[in-house]
């Protein structure tokens, strides 16, 4: 009995090496030439973070040409974020997602921003995954750069 | 060291030497109200609960020989109507009731930025709402409004951005603290628009320290209470405040050590600003020193700086248009001035617990960088 049982533990284990042999063929060397990050590659994606970090600050204090380049009306009153909000202070997003006690539901930072724009700017609500949006919040995370992350605190 | 930290330690080491305060005679008067922490002996008295300003009333010795009121409006950011009725309607909201105030107030300070953009229309939009107010009235600058045309508008009308009066025992200084920014546009060859938009960017980078009394105001001032009793009250009303509480969004002068020598003869100076749109007291020296509400909108406490006397007022509601914004009734009785916030949006004004204050969530924030880019 021992010894068959052996013999299928071991029959299993090939099986299993065998199949992902088969997997790791025409997988493998794609994942193994692999390189380490170079400080031009770096320099790249620095570069295309802060290109919408300066989009976002250009939104954000109420640049009429980036809105309508990006096609987007953020304000109906003269109001930009950036007037109740210097240097993106008080905006929190380090305290997203959470409950928003002005919206009265669970929101993330992107709903927050919505919010704002209809509110008190009366703008026009932006799509959540928008270009605009991304640059928006890249904006206001780069600007809370040194702040502690603190989920749902109100 | 960062800058701004070596100023800091110097502004302390300067003005805040140990027995250097303001008039002794400070005491805690009727409109003051007991903060919740004094009550339960809480000894958490750190910035959020920090003394001070648990009363909301100031007492300067030897004041008023009759007792009087004034009024304080400030930091309106009027755009024109097709823009923007809501600023609109807080001004008129504003002038109703300073014109309603029983007694009535001997005189209306308007403290600075009644315009947005300095447009000519926008200035005479707040000329004609503030004509409902029929007391004297009196105005200072706001960056605001002087640097769309250099003051031209402004001038023309409200004459000059500085000027000295005594009233009933007091004397009464009101400083132009805007109109001696350093010329970042002439070299970017700026438009007059674009002047004002840089101006009109409080955290923006390009108009640098703007905010300053200069030397020859000093000498006026200077030369304006020579013949004053060194013990009577003297209240300065200026746009920004006279010291340096967050120099990136010019909420200083940056001139504060000159403004403290200056004053320093006098032990009974309060200064009255605008422009930072919150709650603030401060003593500097012999200065004590008050910000007041803007009708416009709120702005959170800076991420430091906020002086440690400071009760800081609650958290605005951004949904509520009318919460954190307002205007001031001061009252002088007797020997003691009083300064009363209306903050239209609600009765408490100041935080009664951490959650309610901005500077319960500590932020570290950096200056924008767009504006350096370009196009100048």
């Amino acid at each position: 009995m021992t010894t068959r049982t052996t013999f299928l533990f071991a029959l299993c284990i090939a099986s299993l090496v065998g199949l992902l042999v088969e997997i790791a063929v025409p997988v493998g060397p794609a994942n193994a030439n692999k390189d380490p990050v170079t400080p031009q590659q770096l320099k790249a994606y620095e570069e295309a973070f802060m290109e919408q970090v300066r989009k976002g600050d250009l939104l954000f204090h109420g640049d009429a040409a980036t809105a309508k380049q990006m096609n987007v009306i953020l304000t109906n009153t003269g109001m930009a974020c950036a007037m109740c909000h210097p240097f993106a202070s008080d905006t929190h997003p380090h305290a997203f997602p959470k409950y928003q006690v002005s919206m009265a539901k669970f929101a993330t930072l992107r709903d927050m921003i919505n919010w704002c724009i209809e509110k008190p700017n009366q703008g026009e609500k932006i799509d959540s995954d928008s270009d605009a949006m991304k640059a928006l919040e890249a904006y206001i995370y780069w600007s809370n750069t040194g702040s502690v992350l603190v989920p749902g605190r109100y | 060291m960062s800058e701004l930290n070596r100023e800091r330690r110097e502004m302390v080491a300067v003005l805040q030497r140990p027995g250097v305060r303001p008039d002794p005679s400070l005491r805690i008067t009727r409109r003051t109200f007991i903060h919740r922490s004094c009550l339960t002996g809480a000894a958490t008295v750190a910035q959020t609960f920090a003394w001070w300003p648990l009363l909301n009333t100031i007492d300067v010795a030897y004041a008023a020989e009759q007792p009087f009121k004034f009024a304080w409006v400030s930091d309106t950011h009027l755009y024109p109507k097709s823009v923007n009725m809501r600023f609109v309607e807080k001004v008129q909201r504003a002038a109703r009731e300073v014109q309603a105030m029983n007694p009535p107030a001997d005189f209306l300070i308007f403290g600075g930025d009644l315009a947005q953009l300095g447009r000519t229309n926008e200035l005479e939009l707040g000329v004609e709402i503030l004509n409902e107010v029929k007391i004297r009235k009196v105005f200072i600058p706001g960056e605001h409004d002087w640097y769309y045309d250099m003051g031209a508008k402004w001038k023309q009308l409200f004459d000059k951005p500085n000027w000295t009066f005594d009233h009933k025992g007091v004397r009464f200084i009101g400083l132009d603290t805007v109109t001696r920014g350093p010329d970042y546009w002439t070299v970017r060859k700026m438009s007059p628009e674009e002047r004002m938009d840089h101006m009109a960017t409080l955290d923006g980078s390009v108009a640098g320290p703007w905010a300053g009394v200069g030397r020859d105001q000093l000498d006026w001032v200077q030369k304006t209470l020579a013949d004053w009793d060194k013990a009577r009250p003297v209240v300065i009303f200026s746009h920004n405040p006279l010291y340096e509480y967050y120099p990136p969004w010019n909420f200083w002068v940056r001139d504060w050590r000159e403004v403290n020598e200056v004053l320093k003869p006098y032990t009974n100076v309060t200064n009255i600003h605008g422009h930072v749109h919150q709650v603030l007291y401060n003593e500097i020296g012999t200065m004590r020193s008050i910000g007041m509400l803007a009708t416009s909108w709120p702005w959170p406490y800076a991420p430091e700086g906020v002086p440690k006397l400071t009760k800081p007022m609650i958290r605005a509601d951004p949904g509520d248009f009318y919460d954190g914004v307002g205007r001031s009734e001061i009252s002088m009785k007797n020997d003691r001035i009083e300064n009363e916030y209306i903050m239209w949006g609600r009765k408490e004004v100041f935080v009664q617990s951490a959650p309610d204050s901005s500077l319960s969530q500590p932020e570290i924030l950096r200056p924008r960088i767009a504006d350096q880019l370009g196009p100048y």
